[in-house]
């Protein structure tokens, strides 16, 4: 334990879970530190979204412990400091912007006028506060979604594939922002299977098959695998070559 | 528990139906609809007019039936045509000819009377044999061995009501509790299963929302719209509001006109228990469905049955022993024997069968409360 370093905001240790005989999360060990965005990259199926379900307390490890700001999770209180954006788009499509954003406000206690003014100006859709979201493109749904995250102003933010349906212009306002939160001090872990986002955090965990194949800055891993491309160094790590075929003749996963 | 967390949710169920206009006709045109159909139909129909065939009857009983047939005060018009014959008079019967054949075999004390209908439609030909007999008993009256002696004057009088009160007026107010029950059980069910299929129930999770604020904040919701609903029935129901013909438009009125002799608030009481009873139900089984046709399913299953035994339309005390032990077990037995004693034998809160029905009901709806509740998973309450 380093003294100098802040204690960790998000912890796991030797986390998993287990649905029937599948090993979604299988022995998951993090401390991500405030301050910083964390990349949690794998492709399909590999655990991302269950990690992210443990760590925020919307699910029970079947082994090892998740803790938020030093309390075991899932707990409760906890989940005001929490902001959690879904993969789906998990918002009341008769309901208008704003009284979407209200609702969810009010659940975190956080309803006031200028919180969700300020929100709403931060994703751009100040001007459809009382469109129904029916009427919403996709692109504007994940900014309201994301509105609904970030709406009480959590310490901790967990985005599952936040920028996916998301235009290029878009993308990269939701990064700037992003990283403004990060430097007020939130603790950011974003999962996305593109590995071009992946440059944009300040460490990378690559996961594949429930565990952590690597871990660290993008120039460490590159360094490690020996190699310009994440994509090539995520094959590398997964032991695979670069036609996405195990190397040692083990059966891909 | 926050109370600001219930009104969010509650708030929610709110903003969500002014933009869906299908729900909301759903909950306040549909019942209208349904009972002033059903008004129109018991109290419209026409009784119509009884062709009965009288086959082998002395004259003297002929005449007496005709005499009978002819009393201006009967209910429905008996049309006699009397035949010798007995196998054309069950023809008569059996080609429609004549709705009822009365045959007669023997003759002074040993006299026989045989009643033929076509046995086809039970319920039509009940009311048809009613008529008959009675108009056979008036007749046998001027048939009896004293001459002269008249039927005594027989007035009919009933404890509850008038005699004059109708099948709507004994349907009409159970009717009350019924909608608000099965209307918000199917409101509820889809409602909350979108939040299911769609993701906002994670989300809702993932906040600090324990789920007896979800449960109590859906029912305040729903029960906030069953409540518009039961007093929109309930003016339907009693009111009578007459319409002056306007131009081609003839006269009509609006609203039923039921008699009743309880209070309708104590009825708004027990529809109000049993749409709380009915958020909770839609909120368990909602976890037993996969898509919104799969809440559709459950009206056969669940909502028909109850229908059918919970004494609105058969009493409850005339089912078989399985089926009344079932029947006792459901919610609308209570809510239909409540909503009885108050509107019909204008029994009040301090009536102990109305007691009764209230506990169970509360009961019922505590029960489906931490039903609906436990079906929400989540790690932490």
């Amino acid at each position: 334990m380093h003294p100098s370093r802040p204690a960790p905001a998000v912890e796991a240790i030797d986390l998993r879970k287990a649905f029937e005989r599948i090993h979604a999360v299988d022995g998951v060990d993090l401390d991500l530190r405030p301050g910083r965005i964390y990349g949690l990259l794998g492709p399909n199926g590999s655990g991302k979204t269950t990690l992210i379900r443990l760590l925020a307390g919307l699910s029970k490890a079947t082994a090892g412990e998740a803790r938020i700001l030093g309390t075991r999770m899932p707990s409760r209180p906890m989940l005001g400091r929490i902001g959690y954006m879904p993969q789906s788009e998990a918002l009341y499509p008769d309901l208008s912007v704003a009284e979407n954003l209200g609702f969810f406000a009010a659940l975190q206690g956080a309803r006031t006028r200028a919180a969700i003014d300020r929100v709403l100006e931060l994703v751009e859709l100040g001007d459809r506060k009382g469109s129904p979201v029916l009427e919403l493109s996709g692109g504007m749904r994940r900014r309201l979604s994301l509105a609904c995250t970030l709406v009480h102003e959590p310490p901790i933010i967990f985005l599952d594939e936040p920028t996916v349906g998301v235009d290029p212009a878009l993308r990269v306002q939701f990064w700037a922002h992003f990283r403004r939160l990060a430097a007020t001090g939130a603790t950011i872990l974003v999962a996305s299977h593109v590995m071009d986002e992946a440059d944009r955090c300040d460490e990378l965990l690559f996961i594949r098959g429930g565990k952590v194949i690597a871990e660290g800055t993008g120039a460490e891993l590159r360094a490690k695998a020996n190699t310009d491309n994440l994509e090539t160094a995520f094959l590398q790590f997964a032991g695979l070559d670069a036609e996405g075929r195990p190397v040692d003749g083990s059966p891909a996963q | 528990m926050s109370a600001r967390r219930v009104l969010a949710v509650a708030r929610r169920i709110a903003e969500g139906f002014r933009r869906d206009h299908r729900s909301l006709a759903l909950l306040f045109v549909a019942p209208l609809f349904v009972t002033a159909l059903l008004g129109w139909v018991l109290r419209g129909s026409v009784a119509g007019t009884i062709d009965l065939a009288v086959a082998g009857a002395p004259a003297a009983l002929v005449e007496a039936l005709e005499t009978a047939a002819a009393d201006p005060d009967l209910d429905v018009e008996i049309r006699i045509e009397a035949t010798d014959d007995v196998d054309a008079a069950r023809a008569a019967v059996r080609d429609g000819d004549a709705d009822v054949a009365l045959i007669v075999s023997g003759s002074g004390a040993s006299i026989g009377l045989t009643i033929v209908t076509q046995g086809a439609d039970p319920t039509a030909e009940g009311s048809q044999l009613g008529a008959v007999q009675a108009l056979i008993s008036a007749a046998a009256g001027s048939l009896l061995p004293v001459p002269g002696a008249a039927m005594p004057d027989i007035s009919r009088e009933t404890i509850y009501l008038s005699p004059d009160a109708d099948q709507l007026d004994a349907l009409a107010p159970v009717f009350l509790g019924i909608f608000a029950y099965f209307f918000v059980f199917i409101l509820t069910g889809i409602s909350f299963l979108r939040e299911r299929v769609g993701g906002t129930l994670e989300r809702l999770l993932a906040t600090p929302v324990t789920r007896a604020e979800i449960v109590l904040g859906y029912s305040i919701g729903f029960s906030l719209f069953a409540a518009i609903q039961v007093v929109v029935l309930t003016l339907f129901i009693l009111a009578k509001v007459e319409v002056p013909a306007l131009g081609p438009i003839p006269a009509f009125t609006i609203g039923l006109d039921v008699q009743t002799a309880g209070s309708p608030a104590i009825a708004f009481v027990v529809a109000l228990l049993m749409a709380i009873g009915a958020v909770n139900l839609g909120i368990f089984l909602s976890t037993y469905a996969r898509t919104e046709l799969q809440i559709v399913q459950f009206i056969p299953l669940v909502i028909l049955p109850q229908a059918l035994l919970g004494g609105v339309f058969w009493p409850v005390e005339r089912l078989p022993d399985v089926l009344q032990a079932i029947a006792h077990v459901l919610p609308v037995t209570y809510a239909v024997d409540a909503l009885r004693e108050v509107m019909i034998k204008g029994a009040d809160f301090g009536s102990s069968v109305v007691q009764l029905d209230l506990a169970v009901l509360v009961g019922i709806a505590i029960l489906f409360v931490v039903l609906g509740a436990a079906t929400i998973k989540r790690e932490v309450a």
